[in-house]
């Protein structure tokens, strides 16, 4: 009996975190299909707003500069972080605790103040290409993000089919290409779409290293606020939210996919 | 030879990394604490920065009372945020790894991830709408009386405290669940047998396995909430105010690099002092805990 009060107690406080945590997305999704002009005062259930937006150049702009260099940061931090995460994880050393210190160091170390130290160095260094500043700056969390998640698998999955492949005469090259690579796969995939999602959703690092002319999606909305709250940028906002739905579905269901052929080994 | 190939493949893929690391995130570490020495350079020079004469002036202003007091909001603030996270987050995560049907919990743990996939501006932005003072919500609750007046929250420090609250809830419930998770159910069920009721199986077993769960949502919620520029920015108007805002309008409006440089140096030295306050607090705790124990046995 008393059981059971504590089980139905903790599943009511359950239902109103869930609730909690949902509702204001629900509010914006909602509202982003009001037609009238002040945002937050409904009016008519109309699509307007979403066809503004998508007329709108400047969001346009934004987005492609979003697009581009959530890209390039991608592509570095997958390169990057999975030679380190499989090294990591096959070869100890002296080196792995600095390596892993500096990998939790990145990981910890507040947006804010990474931010300020790469607007402060890449004015330094002269890096003025705003694509090129908003991807590596994002790319340096996400290389550690990688990383981490790459050894983690490496870690789960013995090391006995690369051996095997050594011993069959495979030059270390082409294990790594065919056995080493397919099966981090899963991982190296799911790196890829938190990377992506990371500088995609950015606002912290991005308004501090962008460049005028070259801002991201998420800065141009904050400035946005600025002006007033309009209908566009709720629909924008609610239009991002299903990119990142279908990434985080796909991921899923890779993830799933690479889980299952790994396993049937 | 051979050999020193053989290891330099070991660490070699290590490399690139590393590089990377060190000539952007390394760099501007050090690159902070050096501006943070040195002074604005008048509109007209040619570097807006001069190392020309280094100076303590930068932290004289970053710790000067205006500052100190905007410090001391920000950790209040945070620090409360977390509190109420754990609080909010521990019975969520407890049914997550002890009471709840597998098929179940895959899609709880989802429910629960799934906002923090979610574009943060869009979480902070939907609480204007839901408090906006002509808003439905507010109306509503005029309606049934529970109001005079309409809702005034918005533009306050009690907003930035919600938004706080709101974003890093998800935060918190996950490493206290990794840590409940990893319990094993017989340890329960051993102290269940020796004859402890529920809640002394809950203090003496449950609790204190799940202490490193909590303590590492808590660092987590704390500097991520410490840090935040967001939530004051969009719901805290002129009168909610955290130190992420102040560092920002240094650095991007006032174009003062050394000043935001000096704050961010103590931002981090306060972080450190929060931290290394909470270890020893927890470990007074601890050692009390362990005096206790051990006089009642």
């Amino acid at each position: 009996m008393n059981n059971d009060i504590v089980g139905m107690l903790l599943k009511a406080w359950t239902v109103l975190v869930i609730a909690f945590l949902f509702i204001p997305i629900g509010v914006v999704i909602l509202y982003s299909f009001n037609g009238g002009r002040i945002l937050f005062i409904w009016e008519e259930f109309s699509t307007f707003w979403y066809a503004a937006a998508l007329d709108n150049h400047r969001i346009l702009n934004a987005l492609d500069v979003s697009l581009r260099s959530a890209l390039l940061n991608v592509a570095i931090s997958v390169a990057l972080g999975t030679a380190a995460g499989i090294a990591i994880a096959r070869h100890a050393g002296v080196w792995t605790k600095p390596f892993m210190f500096l990998v939790g160091l990145i990981l910890v170390t507040p947006e804010l103040v990474s931010a300020i130290g790469q607007v402060i160095w890449f004015n330094r260094v002269g890096l003025d290409q705003g694509i090129f500043r908003l991807a590596i700056a994002h790319s340096l969390f996400n290389t550690a993000l990688v990383t981490v998640i790459v050894r983690a698998r490496a870690e789960g999955i013995s090391q006995t089919l690369e051996e095997a492949a050594g011993d069959l005469g495979a030059p270390p090259w082409r294990s790594f290409l065919q056995v080493t690579l397919p099966l981090m796969l899963p991982a190296v995939i799911a790196g890829a779409l938190l990377s992506f999602t990371y500088s995609f959703d950015n606002v912290m690092i991005s308004l501090f290293v962008q460049r005028p002319g070259a801002s991201s999606l998420p800065v141009y909305i904050l400035s946005s606020f600025k002006a007033g709250l309009r209908g566009d940028v709720a629909a924008v906002v609610v239009m991002t939210l299903c990119v990142t739905i279908v990434l985080v579905v796909l991921s899923a269901l890779l993830l799933r996919g690479g889980a299952r052929r790994v396993n049937a080994f | 030879m051979r050999h020193m190939n053989a290891l330099s493949r070991k660490w070699l893929p290590l490399l690139p990394a590393t590089a990377w690391w060190a000539f952007f995130f390394l760099a501007s570490l050090i690159g902070i604490v050096l501006y943070s020495f040195a002074l604005k350079a008048p509109i007209d020079a040619e570097n807006p920065v001069s190392f020309e004469i280094l100076s303590l002036s930068n932290y004289g202003e970053a710790l000067s009372s205006v500052y100190v007091h905007v410090f001391w909001i920000t950790i209040r603030t945070a620090g409360v945020g977390t509190a109420i996270c754990l609080l909010a987050a521990f019975p969520v995560a407890y049914l997550l790894a002890t009471r709840i049907r597998p098929q179940w919990r895959l899609w709880l743990l989802f429910a629960i991830i799934f906002p923090y996939w979610v574009s943060f501006l869009l979480r902070t932005f939907a609480w204007r709408i839901i408090l906006a003072p002509e808003g439905a919500f507010s109306k509503a609750l005029q309606h049934l009386g529970i109001l005079p007046g309409p809702l005034t929250l918005l533009d306050t420090q009690m907003a930035v405290q919600m938004g706080i609250i709101y974003n890093y809830l998800p935060v918190a419930i996950l490493p206290i669940f990794v840590a409940l998770e990893r319990i094993d159910p017989a340890l329960r069920r051993a102290s269940a047998d020796v004859g402890a009721g529920k809640a002394t199986t809950f203090l003496r077993i449950t609790l204190p396995l799940a202490m490193p769960g909590l303590v590492g949502a808590g660092i987590l919620t704390f500097v991520l909430a410490a840090g935040d520029y967001v939530v004051p920015a969009i719901l805290g108007g002129a009168r909610g105010l955290m130190i992420g805002r102040l560092i920002a309008l240094q650095i991007l409006e006032a174009q003062n690099l050394p000043l935001g440089a000096a704050m961010a140096v103590v931002l981090i030295v306060a972080l450190l002092a929060a931290g290394l306050i909470a270890a020893l607090l927890l470990a007074i705790v601890r050692r009390v805990d362990r005096r206790l124990q051990g006089a009642s046995l």
